[in-house]
C-alpha cells in the first residue's frame, strides 16, 4: 500500500469461495503465453509478466492503473483452464458433499426433520462459538446411511476418495466370474456336512426364475438381472457381486454441485450467496500480480523468475497440450492422462507439501515454494512476515557484570549510544542543547544524527555541514540525538518467558563495546556472563517512554508475580559477604567501618558500637543496620538457622544471609517492597550488594582444593564407613543369591535388592559426608557458601571430600553396557557396588578410570534431560500463550476473551494482583496485621485512634460471675 | 455408580432461577452464551440441570472463603 494513503477502519470481513466470473471480471488481462520476456527484454503482451499484471522494474508505468512501481499493488490477471479441475484445500468439503447429496437430483439425502434438527443444530453452536464443523460432519454421517434419495429415489453409493483429488463411486455389480460361483454354490461345500447340492431343478422351483433361464445364466450365456440376482444370492447363500470403482471427472462433480438447490447447503453451514459448492472445482485460475512474483535480475544479466511464475509457466504449458489435443480429437486415454496432468500442476500451484503426491521440483533438485508454502509455519507470512517483524532503534551485544551501577541502570557502549537516537521536539527551552547535539555532529558522542525541518524534510547530520547546521536549529525543529545517560531504554534477554525478561533501564554511556549491568539482575533476565547477548530497544515516543519508566523499570518488577515475593536481591557472593559481615558479628575500627559503608549513602558513622582498649569500634550489625528503613521491625529464621530480630531499623542479632537478602522471598527486601517503596527497596538491594562487596573483600574469599582435604584419619574412618556398607551389601547379595531375600510389598525380590542396596549405599555416602562435614571449621568457605545459601550445598561438599556416591541412569544403578555386565572388567552377573556404578571416591581424591566413566554416563543423562526439556518446556510455553493470549481483564474485573465470553467472573477468583498480595500455604493473607498498619497511618496520635476503636470495657459491678468473663477478655 | 457431588473436591452445584439468570446477566452486560459452559453429561452437573439452565458452582477458595461462577448447561 503507498504510503500516502490515509489508514481506514476495518468494518467487516467476509469469507467464502470466489466466483469464477468474478475472477475474469477482476482479470487485468487473460494470460495465453508461457514466456514472459521477449528477445529485447521486453515482458510479452499477455504473458505471465505482462505490464498489465503491475510493475517491479522501476520507470515503467503499469498499463492498468498508471502508477509506478512501488506505488502500484500490481493487478491479478486469469488463465482460462481447457477442463476443471478441483481445488485441494477444498477437497475435504468436496468429498463431503459428494457423500452427503444425491446423485442424481443433487439435493442433500436429509428429509425435512431431519434438516430443521440440523439447522437448529447449526444456530445454537453458531451462539455458543463452538465448532461449527461438528455439526456438518453430524449431518453427513446421517446423510451417509441413507440408501437411497428421499426426493427422488435413486439409489445412493459410497464414495471413495482418493487422496488428493481423485473420487471414486463404488458400485456393486454382478462379478464377471458368476457363473463359476453359482455353479461352485450349487455343488455345495464337501467339507460342511448339512450343506446338500442342489440341482438347476431346485433352484429354479426356488427362485421361481425359468429352467431354461436357470440353465443359460450357470452357462454364463445370460446376465441375470438385479432381482434374479439377488434371488439366487438367497438361495446359495453366495455373492455374486464386486466392487466397480467409477472415477469421477471434476466436471462431472462441477455438474452435480451446480444442481445443489441454495437451501440444502444452508444446513451444511455454507452461505450459498458467498460460495457455491461448484466454485470449489476450478475452470479459471487467477494468475496472481507479478508484484507478488518478482523476478530478480542476476549479476550476469540473466533473469530468475520466482518459483510461483514457474509454476504458472507449467500449468499454461500443458493447458495448451491439452486444447490442442482436444481439437485433434486425441483418444481418451491421452486426454485423461493430460487432464490428470493440468490437475497435478495446479496442485502443487496451491501446495507443494501434499503427502502423496510427489513435490513439484526446481532443476535443481529444490521443492518449488508455492502458495501455501508462503503462508505456513515459521517462517512463513503469518508468523515470520506478520507476528514478528525486525525493528529499528534496536541493539543487541554481549553483556558484562558492573557492581558500580544501580540495578535500574544499563550501562551501553558509546557506539551503540550514537546509533540509537532520541527525538528531541526543539522549543525555546532547549534550543541550545539542542544546537550543542547538532554542532557535535554524528561522531561525538552527545551529537545528533539527523534533524527535521518543520516543513517534514529530513537532514543527515554529517562531520562537515555540523556546524553549519546547528545554527540554523530552531523551535520547531526536531532533533534525532545520540542518548545519553539517563535515557530510557528497554532491555531484554531470550528466551522471553516471563515478564521479567524484558525491563527497562536508565541509560550510562560507557566505553567499550559490551552492556553493562548489575549483577542482581541477573536472576529476572537468568543471564550471566558467560556469552550471553541482550538486546535493547530505544523507545521512539512520550507515551512509550512514560510508561517504561512507570511500569517497566527494574525497580518496578522487584516482585514476581509468579510468587508474590521478590525476585530481585543479593546473590552468591553478597550473600556470603552480608554472612561474613554478620554471623559472628565482627568488630571493625573506625577506618574499616568506614571502608565498608563507603560505597552506599551512609557518609557518617553511628554511634559506636563500644570501645575497645580505648578505641570505639563497629559491629557488623550495627554497619548493616545503617541501611535498614529507621522504623523496620521483623523477626524470622535465617538460612543459618538463628533467629533474626529487627527492631527498629536496628539489626539486634541474627545472621543475614539469603533468607534475608537474596531474590526469592528475602525477609528484609521482600518486607521494603512491599511496606515502604519500591524505590526504598532498590536503594536497599543496591546498598546491600555495595556493602558486601566490600565486606567480602575486607575478609577475604577464595575457595581451592585444599580447603576440601581432611585429615588422614577422617579419611580412613570414611573408607571404614564405605567397606562396612560393601560389606552389607555382600550380605545382601548373598542372602538374595540363596533366595532366602524377601520382596518389599509390591515388588519382585530384583527389584527389593535393587533398592536396598541403593538404599544401603545411599547412607554410606551420608555418613561418608557426616565424617568430612566434622572436619570442617564453620570459617571454611565452602561450608559459608552453603550455610549461607550462597551457593552449593552440603550435598556439593560431601561430593568433593567424602564420596561421590552412586550414579544413576534413569534412577536406577548402571546396568547397562555389555551383556549381563557393565563393563568387560566385571565377571558377568556381579551385583557388587563398584559393578554397578558407586564411585567411593572424593572429588578431591579423583575418580579411578571405571568410576570416571560410570559418573560420565550419570553425567551424560543430565545433559540430555534438560536438552529434552527445554525444546519441550518452549513448545507448551508457545501453546499455553498462544491459548491465553487474547484473555484480558477488563474493568469490572471479569476475565473475558475477545469475543467478551466469560471465563473467570474476578480475576484468580479474589480480583488481586499476585504482586499486592502474597499468601500460600503456610501463610495466609495477614489481615490483622494490614489493619494495623492502616490504622497506624490514619491515625496521628494514640488517643485519636483509641477514640476510633472506643474503650475497652469497663468491668461489669453486677455479678461476681461476670469478673471471669472479663478477666478472660484481657489481661489487665 | 459414584455420586460425585458427595465428593469433598466437587463444589457445590445448583440450578437457578431465571430471576436470578436475569440478575447475573445485567451485572456483567453478558448473553447467556457469554457464560462459561457446563456439559449436560458432566458427573458434577445436578441430575434436575437441563440444557439452557445456568448452574452456580459455589467452591471453597483459599482466598476469597467462597468463589462464585455461574456456567451454561450445553450438550
Amino acid at each position: 500500500m503507498s504510503s500516502q494513503q490515509t489508514p481506514k477502519t476495518i468494518g467487516s470481513l467476509n469469507f467464502g469461495l470466489m466466483d469464477p466470473e468474478e475472477y475474469r471480471e477482476m482479470s487485468a488481462t487473460k494470460v495465453i503465453t508461457a514466456d514472459t520476456y521477449d528477445d529485447d527484454g521486453f515482458p510479452i503482451d499477455m504473458g505471465l509478466m505482462d505490464p498489465r499484471l503491475g510493475v517491479i522494474d522501476p520507470g515503467l508505468e503499469c498499463k492498468t492503473c498508471g502508477k509506478h512501481s512501488g506505488s502500484c499493488n500490481g493487478h491479478f490477471g486469469h488463465i482460462e483452464l481447457a477442463a476443471p479441475v478441483i481445488h485441494v484445500g477444498f477437497n475435504k468439503l468436496i468429498r463431503r458433499l459428494l457423500r452427503g447429496t444425491c446423485r442424481n437430483c443433487s439435493r442433500l439425502v436429509l428429509d425435512e426433520h431431519e434438516r430443521d434438527e440440523f439447522r437448529d443444530r447449526l444456530t445454537r453452536t453458531r451462539e455458543l462459538q463452538e465448532d461449527l464443523n461438528d455439526v456438518t460432519k453430524a449431518a453427513i454421517r446421517q446423510a451417509r446411511k441413507k440408501d437411497t434419495c428421499p426426493f427422488c429415489g435413486e439409489v445412493q453409493y459410497d464414495i471413495q476418495h482418493e487422496k488428493p483429488t481423485t473420487y471414486y463411486e463404488v458400485q456393486q455389480v454382478l462379478s464377471s466370474e458368476f457363473s463359476q460361483r453359482i455353479v461352485a454354490a450349487m455343488e455345495g461345500d464337501e467339507e460342511e456336512e448339512d450343506s446338500q447340492p442342489v440341482s438347476p431343478q431346485e433352484l429354479s422351483d426356488k427362485t421361481g426364475i425359468a429352467a431354461s433361464r436357470v440353465q443359460e445364466i450357470i452357462s454364463g450365456e445370460f446376465r441375470p438381472r438385479e432381482e434374479d440376482r439377488k434371488a439366487i444370492e438367497k438361495v446359495l447363500d453366495v455373492d455374486l457381486t464386486e466392487e466397480d470403482m467409477n472415477k469421477l471427472m471434476p466436471s462431472d462433480i462441477r455438474d452435480w454441485f451446480e444442481d445443489i438447490p441454495d437451501e440444502d447447503i444452508e444446513v451444511l453451514g455454507m452461505v450459498a450467496e458467498r460460495s457455491r459448492p461448484e466454485w470449489m472445482i476450478l475452470t479459471v485460475l487467477p494468475v496472481p500480480p507479478v508484484t507478488a512474483r518478482p523476478s530478480i535480475t542476476l549479476d550476469n544479466g540473466q533473469r530468475s523468475e520466482d518459483d510461483l511464475t514457474h509454476k504458472l509457466v507449467d500449468i499454461i504449458r500443458i493447458n495448451q497440450r491439452f486444447m490442442e489435443n482436444r481439437e485433434a480429437g486425441a483418444p481418451q486415454l491421452i486426454i485423461e492422462d493430460l487432464w490428470e496432468l493440468l490437475q497435478y500442476h495446479v496442485t502443487t500451484f496451491m501446495d507443494n507439501e501434499i503427502s502423496g503426491t510427489p513435490p513439484a521440483r526446481h532443476r535443481s533438485g529444490r521443492p518449488l515454494k508455492t502458495l501455501s508454502q508462503r503462508l505456513k509455519g515459521k517462517e512463513g507470512r503469518f508468523r515470520g512476515s506478520l507476528s514478528g517483524k525486525r525493528v529499528n532503534f534496536s541493539a543487541r551485544t554481549v553483556i558484562s557484570p558492573d557492581p558500580t551501577l544501580s540495578l535500574n541502570e544499563v550501562g551501553v557502549p558509546d557506539r551503540v549510544a550514537s546509533e540509537m537516537t532520541q527525538t528531541m521536539n526543539v522549543n525555546e527551552r532547549n534550543l541550545e542543547e539542542a544546537q550543542r547535539y547538532v554542532a557535535n555532529g554524528p561522531e561525538a558522542h552527545p551529537g545528533a544524527n539527523y534533524v527535521k525541518r518543520p516543513d517534514g524534510r529530513r537532514l543527515k547530520v554529517t562531520e562537515k555541514n555540523c556546524e553549519e547546521l546547528s545554527e540554523k536549529v530552531e523551535p520547531g525543529w526536531e532533533v534525532s540525538r545520540h542518548l545519553i545517560d539517563g535515557d530510557i531504554i528497554i532491555f531484554n534477554r531470550q528466551p522471553s518467558l516471563h515478564r521479567m525478561s524484558i525491563m527497562a533501564h536508565e541509560v550510562v554511556v560507557m566505553p567499550y563495546k559490551t552492556f553493562r549491568l548489575n549483577t542482581v539482575v541477573c536472576p529476572p533476565y537468568n543471564a550471566d556472563f558467560d556469552g550471553d547477548e541482550m538486546n535493547m530497544h530505544a523507545l521512539q515516543n512520550e507515551e512509550a517512554r512514560a510508561e517504561a519508566r512507570v511500569l517497566m523499570r527494574v525497580q518496578e518488577q522487584i516482585l514476581s508475580p509468579r510468587f508474590g515475593e521478590n525476585i530481585i536481591g543479593a546473590i552468591q557472593d553478597h550473600i556470603s559477604g552480608t554472612y561474613l559481615l554478620t554471623h559472628e558479628n565482627p568488630h571493625f575500627n573506625e577506618t574499616q567501618a568506614l571502608d565498608l559503608l563507603r560505597a552506599t549513602r551512609i557518609d557518617e558513622l553511628p554511634e559506636p558500637s563500644g570501645t575497645e582498649d580505648g578505641t570505639p569500634y563497629w559491629t557488623g550489625r550495627d554497619l548493616f543496620s545503617e541501611l535498614l528503613p529507621d522504623d523496620m521491625n521483623l523477626a524470622f529464621t535465617s538460612e543459618a538457622g538463628d533467629d533474626v530480630v529487627i527492631e527498629d531499623g536496628q539489626l539486634l542479632e541474627g545472621t543475614i544471609d539469603d533468607s534475608a537478602v537474596g531474590g526469592f522471598g528475602g525477609e528484609i527486601v521482600d518486607t521494603t517492597a512491599k511496606m515502604y517503596s519500591k524505590t526504598r527497596a532498590r536503594i536497599l538491594i543496591n546498598e546491600v550488594a555495595s556493602l558486601a562487596m566490600r565486606s567480602i573483600m575486607h575478609f577475604g574469599f577464595s575457595i581451592g582444593i585444599d580447603d576440601e582435604s581432611i585429615p588422614e584419619a577422617a579419611e580412613e574412618h570414611i573408607q571404614e564407613a564405605i567397606d562396612n556398607a560393601y560389606e552389607r551389601v555382600q550380605e545382601l547379595i548373598e542372602t538374595y543369591d540363596r533366595g532366602e531375600l524377601e520382596s518389599l510389598p509390591g515388588r519382585t525380590v530384583d527389584e527389593t535388592l535393587e533398592m536396598k542396596i541403593m538404599q544401603t549405599l545411599g547412607k554410606a555416602r551420608d555418613s561418608a559426608g557426616d565424617i568430612a562435614e566434622d572436619h570442617f571449621a564453620d570459617d571454611n568457605p565452602a561450608v559459608v557458601m552453603a550455610e549461607s545459601g550462597a551457593r552449593g550445598s552440603l550435598l556439593n561438599l560431601t561430593q568433593m571430600a567424602g564420596c561421590v556416591g552412586q550414579q544413576a541412569v534413569r534412577g536406577e544403578r548402571i546396568n547397562r553396557g555389555y551383556e549381563d555386565r557393565t563393563l568387560s572388567h566385571f565377571k558377568q552377573d556381579d551385583l557388587s557396588a563398584d559393578a554397578h556404578g558407586f564411585v567411593e571416591a572424593s572429588y578431591r581424591s579423583g575418580l579411578d578410570p571405571k568410576e570416571f566413566f560410570f559418573h560420565a554416563m550419570g553425567g551424560r543423562e543430565g545433559l540430555v534431560d534438560t536438552a529434552v526439556r527445554t525444546s519441550k518446556s518452549g513448545y507448551l510455553q508457545r501453546r499455553l500463550i498462544n491459548a491465553l493470549s487474547e484473555l484480558e481483564t477488563q474493568y469490572d474485573g471479569t476475565v473475558r476473551d475477545t469475543s467478551d465470553t466469560i471465563v473467570q467472573f474476578e480475576f484468580g477468583e479474589d480480583g488481586t494482583s499476585p504482586v499486592r498480595v502474597s499468601s500460600d500455604e503456610e501463610n495466609s493473607v495477614d489481615v490483622e496485621g494490614i489493619a494495623d498498619r492502616v490504622l497506624d497511618e490514619e491515625f496521628q496520635s494514640a488517643e485519636q485512634k483509641q477514640e476510633f476503636l472506643g474503650e475497652r470495657a469497663e468491668p461489669t459491678n453486677l455479678s461476681e460471675h461476670a469478673d471471669d468473663w472479663w478477666m478472660a477478655e484481657g489481661d489487665d | 455408580m459414584v455420586d460425585v457431588s458427595q465428593h469433598e473436591l466437587v463444589p457445590d452445584h445448583t440450578v437457578v432461577d431465571d430471576e436470578e439468570i436475569e440478575d447475573v446477566l445485567e451485572e456483567y452486560d453478558i448473553k447467556k452464551t457469554d457464560l462459561p459452559k457446563l456439559q449436560r453429561l458432566d458427573p458434577a452437573a445436578p441430575d434436575e440441570a437441563s440444557v439452557g439452565d445456568v448452574v452456580r458452582v459455589t467452591r471453597d477458595s483459599r482466598t476469597t472463603d467462597q468463589a462464585v461462577v455461574y456456567r451454561l448447561v450445553v450438550d
